[in-house]
């Protein structure tokens, strides 16, 4: 039962940190400011 | 205290264990995504081009054609698109300006491309377009899909607005990156009048009206990481022809561009650094974090088992002494 007890904790653990960390994603950010290129760069 | 830890080391390994999968297919493809705000720029040149002078109408020999190419994220765009497709958007404004060898304005097409962040599957929504004109793309543009499969894919062709396949040819090493290297022909087409002209004052609308057409052939090269789905070097052998009309003073046809057009030295560098970097990243969550969590699941298991095992193992008890035997009269 012990056990049994011990393996449901890893399991909700691994769910939980999974589901938060996909959840949370990565942030979309802002739009960058920059203009559309009609000039050649120097250097990337 | 034997028992104790077997049991910590047991939640261990199934939470080591489930971490695998569910970092493998639940939290990969939501994850590893395309940001929203990206902006890319990049240069492409050719060399010895040929290239039409229209002050003259007549194509002439050049030292360098320039192309810059612009990628830049509507993030407010892809939220409001998202929110009706149900899926996490990217809205590319791209604007693919071509400049020659004295700096001057040969053409510039904007383009608007809207993909799902991850399969990078187009998505349609207002405002998807070609210098103007809207498009219904079908297939990959510019990016192939994370985790990029050794096959054909459908490509948009930005000048003819059409989809055709883009052939898997052969799996290269390029700067010490794995590529796969992918090829396309379009045959000769007619294609559409840039909206914007080299010449003020010429529009489509007036050269239309000369009978002259646009025709555009172009083979098409990609060396892609495959884990990325980044394209690392690209190369175009492209050419396009004014044909017919009264515009070409009784010529059938006249080259407007042809050049083989390849990646700036420094651009290449730049790219392969850049995705070195997120082809890592990409490794973590696809093969690093499930086969390592994997792999520490089952030592934890077999380590709870050892401990789980010695703890039952039947113990002398304690203080007892083996006593002599007594001896036996006879």
């Amino acid at each position: 039962m012990r056990a049994l007890i011990a393996a449901a904790t890893g399991l909700a653990l691994a769910l939980a940190l999974v589901l938060t960390v996909s959840a949370l994603g990565s942030p979309s950010g802002r739009t960058s400011p920059e203009p559309l290129l009609t000039t050649v760069p120097a250097h990337p | 205290m034997r028992r104790k830890a077997s049991l910590v080391l047991l939640a261990c390994a199934v939470f080591c264990a489930a971490l695998a999968p569910l970092v493998r297919w639940y939290a990969f493809p939501r994850l590893a995504r395309i940001p929203a705000n990206q902006y890319q720029d990049m240069v492409l040149e050719a060399r010895n081009a040929t290239l039409l002078d229209y002050g003259t109408l007549r194509a002439k020999k050049v030292p360098k054609v320039t192309i810059v190419q612009t990628l830049k994220g509507d993030v407010e765009a892809a939220k409001k698109i998202a929110r009706t497709a149900g899926r996490p958007v990217v809205v590319w404004d791209s604007l693919s300006y071509v400049q020659g060898p004295d700096g001057t304005m040969v053409s510039k097409v904007p383009e608007r491309y809207i993909f799902d962040a991850h399969s990078q599957d187009p998505v349609h929504a207002t405002g998807e377009m070609v210098d103007g004109d809207p498009v219904k793309r079908e297939g990959i543009e510019f990016k192939w899909p994370f985790l990029t499969q050794k096959r054909d894919y459908e490509y948009f062709d930005a000048q003819t607005r059409t989809t055709n396949p883009i052939h898997y040819r052969d799996t290269r090493t390029f700067r010490g990156l794995t590529v796969y290297y992918f090829e396309q022909t379009v045959p000769w087409t007619k294609v559409p009048m840039p909206k914007t002209m080299p010449v003020r004052g010429i529009t489509p609308e007036s050269v239309a009206r000369t009978g002259t057409t646009r025709w555009y052939t172009t083979v098409r090269r990609f060396w892609v990481e495959p884990v990325t789905g980044a394209p690392v070097y690209g190369e175009e052998i492209h050419q396009e022809e004014l044909r017919g009309g009264t515009l070409l003073g009784g010529r059938a046809k006249v080259t407007a561009f042809a050049g083989h057009v390849k990646m700036r030295e420094d651009y290449i560098d730049h790219t392969v650094d850049l995705v070195r970097h997120n082809r890592t990243l990409v490794l973590a969550l696809t093969s690093y974090v499930p086969w390592g969590s994997l792999g520490l699941g089952l030592s934890f298991l077999a380590l709870s088992l050892l401990l789980e095992a010695r703890a039952r193992r039947p113990q002398d008890p304690a203080g007892t002494r083996t006593q002599e035997p007594e001896p036996v009269s006879a």
